[in-house]
């Protein structure tokens, strides 16, 4: 029998003024990749980018923001922005710079408290580490102790919720990085180490 | 000396003539056999006791612009049974009132008003007046949160009131579907309302994301009402259809009609799904949207929403269950880039879709004391018959003596020329 199942997900970066939004270019299709790989979720093939400050942002119910630099949201953006979280959608945020007093954090985090409100430690038995594979808190990088960052393991992610459900996430651990590659890669592997990406898109899809 | 025949002839003649003046006689000075007793609605009360006490040929007759209340209706009833001629005139206002209890987490009451068109009706319960509503063709209703004690109705001097109705226990809602924006958002949305929700979103084979409850059981005592948001509530087989005949209420978004399993329960076939209508830089709107429409509705469908381009929302009932179809599945853009307000309008719609289909009780359901009195002029009608003239208080049997003499005058009269037909007189 032929299905109909819902819309299709779309991977959407998010693209703001300030800063470096397309720092880790080979995320999106990395994540399309697994997401196909281990669900039936129907996902579009190729990802969307999404300027923050256009109305039309609001269309695509999961972000994605990264970069190096400081983040400083205009006020279009921040408008969205916060009309975005209040209305149900999630925002994941990763520090490429993987830097706790770097330029990102500060910033990106000054800029989400202003916008929507503080980020605080979401616990590790969270539903969002069993929505689909099972983890104990967040999954680390081989770039949390590389030397380039802050040489810390953050034992847990940041959130600011909304009627009990994540609203923006936000992550130190570089998984920008850690998934930069392409999804042919992941052959080398002997654990998928995007298998964290399907918590954060089921979670974001079903939570 | 006369024959026979011409005495036959004369009698006829002096028979219907006997007859006829009769008949004038009575018409002009009219019998005054039954007496006739009367009273308007304001009087009828008082002179009830007096007329309980009046011999069985004494007729009452009540001129009513107003229906009286329920108790005098019931005791002139009685009289008529225990011999009287009752009968009753004029017109009072046909009203009448029906409440609800909403299947709505935060409760609430509506009331249903039918009242002559134009008619401003004042809603009041024990605690203070709810509303006043003008009734602009068949009826009017009102939404009320709270209400305290029988709901009383006042238009045009007539009276009517309802029992208030019980509260509803609110059951949850169950969303089946595959994990996607729709699923998740609708929800999203009955929860912020207070609904209860258990979801079951598909996202691998043989792989569920469970939300807010252990097993799935559908079944009235716990499950109120199942929101499908495509074809995979095929996997629920028969256990759909078994709950919404046993009172359940089910809603089909999107896709989920096509599904064969529950297509006998649908309110009408979906066709080919149009494309959304709206622009690039347009704001989103419910009825921007594509949707799936209903495309060929049973005889017992009910259309709830038709847009230029087909239905769009159909209903019906099966068995004590109903069935909602609702052919949006994109409703979730709606709420997420629509204009502002568009998150509560979503959820609300949403709230309102799944209350006009979720079971209620049975105590819940069935009226209450003082139903007699929600609709006067009803009541009236059938406990002492439709409203006649005083004149025939007597049961019409004047009417039935008048049309038998006239018609034996002209029999006499036939009779008379046609004997003398017979004997060749002219």
């Amino acid at each position: 029998m032929k299905s109909f199942l819902s819309a299709e997900f779309v991977f959407a970066t998010a693209q703001y003024e300030s800063g470096d939004w397309d720092s880790a270019p080979l995320v999106p299709a990395n994540i399309i990749d697994t997401i196909a790989r281990y669900t039936e979720i129907v996902v579009a093939p190729t990802g969307a980018i999404v300027p923050l400050g256009d109305e039309r942002m609001l269309r695509y119910p999961f972000l994605y923001l990264t970069g190096h630099l400081p983040v400083r949201f205009n006020e279009a953006e921040r408008r969205n922005v916060k009309r975005f979280v209040d209305r149900g959608g999630l925002l994941f945020i990763d520090d490429h710079n993987h830097d706790v007093d770097g330029t990102f954090h500060k910033t990106a985090t000054e800029e989400i408290t202003r916008t929507v409100g503080p980020l605080t430690e979401l616990p590790n038995d969270h539903p969002l580490y069993s929505a689909f594979f099972k983890f104990d808190g967040p999954p680390t990088t081989s770039h949390e102790l590389n030397g380039w960052g802050d040489n810390l393991v953050h034992k847990h992610l940041l959130a600011v919720q909304r009627n009990g459900r994540i609203g923006v996430l936000y992550s130190s651990k570089d998984y920008s990085s850690e998934w930069g590659y392409h999804p042919d890669s992941k052959r080398f592997q002997s654990v998928d180490n995007t298998r964290f990406a399907v918590n954060i898109v089921v979670y974001a899809l079903t939570a | 000396m006369r024959s026979p025949r011409s005495r036959f002839e004369f009698a006829c003649r002096v028979a219907a003539f006997a007859l006829l003046g009769w008949l004038l006689g009575t018409s002009v000075f009219p019998s005054t056999g039954r007496r006739v007793e009367r009273a308007t609605e304001a009087t009828v009360a008082a002179r009830l006791a007096a007329w309980t006490r009046t011999a069985p040929n004494v007729a009452l007759h009540g001129d009513f612009a107003t229906t009286p209340e329920t108790w005098a209706i019931d005791w002139l009833a009685a009289l008529g049974h225990g011999g009287h001629a009752v009968s009753w005139s004029g017109s009072p206002p046909a009203v009448a009132m029906s409440a609800e209890a909403l299947s709505d987490p935060s409760g609430g009451t509506r009331i249903d008003v039918a009242a002559p068109a134009g008619a401003r009706v004042l809603l009041r319960d024990d605690a203070s007046v709810i509303d006043s509503v003008h009734v602009a063709r068949f009826g009017a209703s009102v939404l009320g949160p709270v209400v305290v004690g029988p709901i009383v109705a006042t238009t045009s001097g007539q009276r009517f009131s309802v029992a208030p109705p019980d509260s509803v226990h609110t059951r949850s809602i169950v969303v089946i579907g595959a994990a996607g924006w729709e699923g998740k958002f609708i929800v999203s949305a009955l929860e912020e309302r207070g609904w209860p929700v258990s979801a079951r979103f598909s996202v691998a084979p043989n792989v569920d994301v469970a939300q807010g409850g252990a097993a799935l059981s559908l079944d009235t005592s716990r499950v109120a009402a199942v929101i499908a948001i495509d074809t995979t509530i095929a996997r629920y087989g028969d256990a759909i259809a078994r709950f919404v005949h046993s009172g359940g209420g089910l809603v089909l978004a999107g896709p989920a009609g096509l599904t064969a399993s529950v297509m006998p329960l649908a309110p009408g076939a979906l066709g080919a799904r149009l494309r959304p209508a709206v622009q690039p830089k347009d704001t989103i709107g419910l009825g921007s949207t594509g949707f799936y429409p209903v495309s060929a509705l049973r005889n017992d469908g009910v259309v709830l929403e038709r847009r230029s381009s087909g239905i769009a929302v159909a209903a019906r009932r099966v068995g004590a269950g109903r069935v909602i179809e609702i052919g949006y599945d994109d409703s979730w853009r709606w709420r997420m880039a629509g204009a502002a307000g568009s998150e509560r309008a979503h959820r609300e719609w949403w709230s309102r879709v799944v209350g006009s289909v979720a079971y209620v009780g049975e105590a819940a359901a069935s009226g209450a004391a003082l139903r007699d009195e929600s609709a006067p002029l009803a009541r009236l009608v059938d406990r002492l018959g439709p409203a006649r003239a005083v004149a025939d208080a007597g049961g019409g049997s004047s009417w039935i003596t008048t049309r038998l003499l006239m018609t034996l005058i002209m029999l006499l009269l036939l009779a008379e020329w046609a004997s003398r037909r017979l004997r060749g007189l002219r």
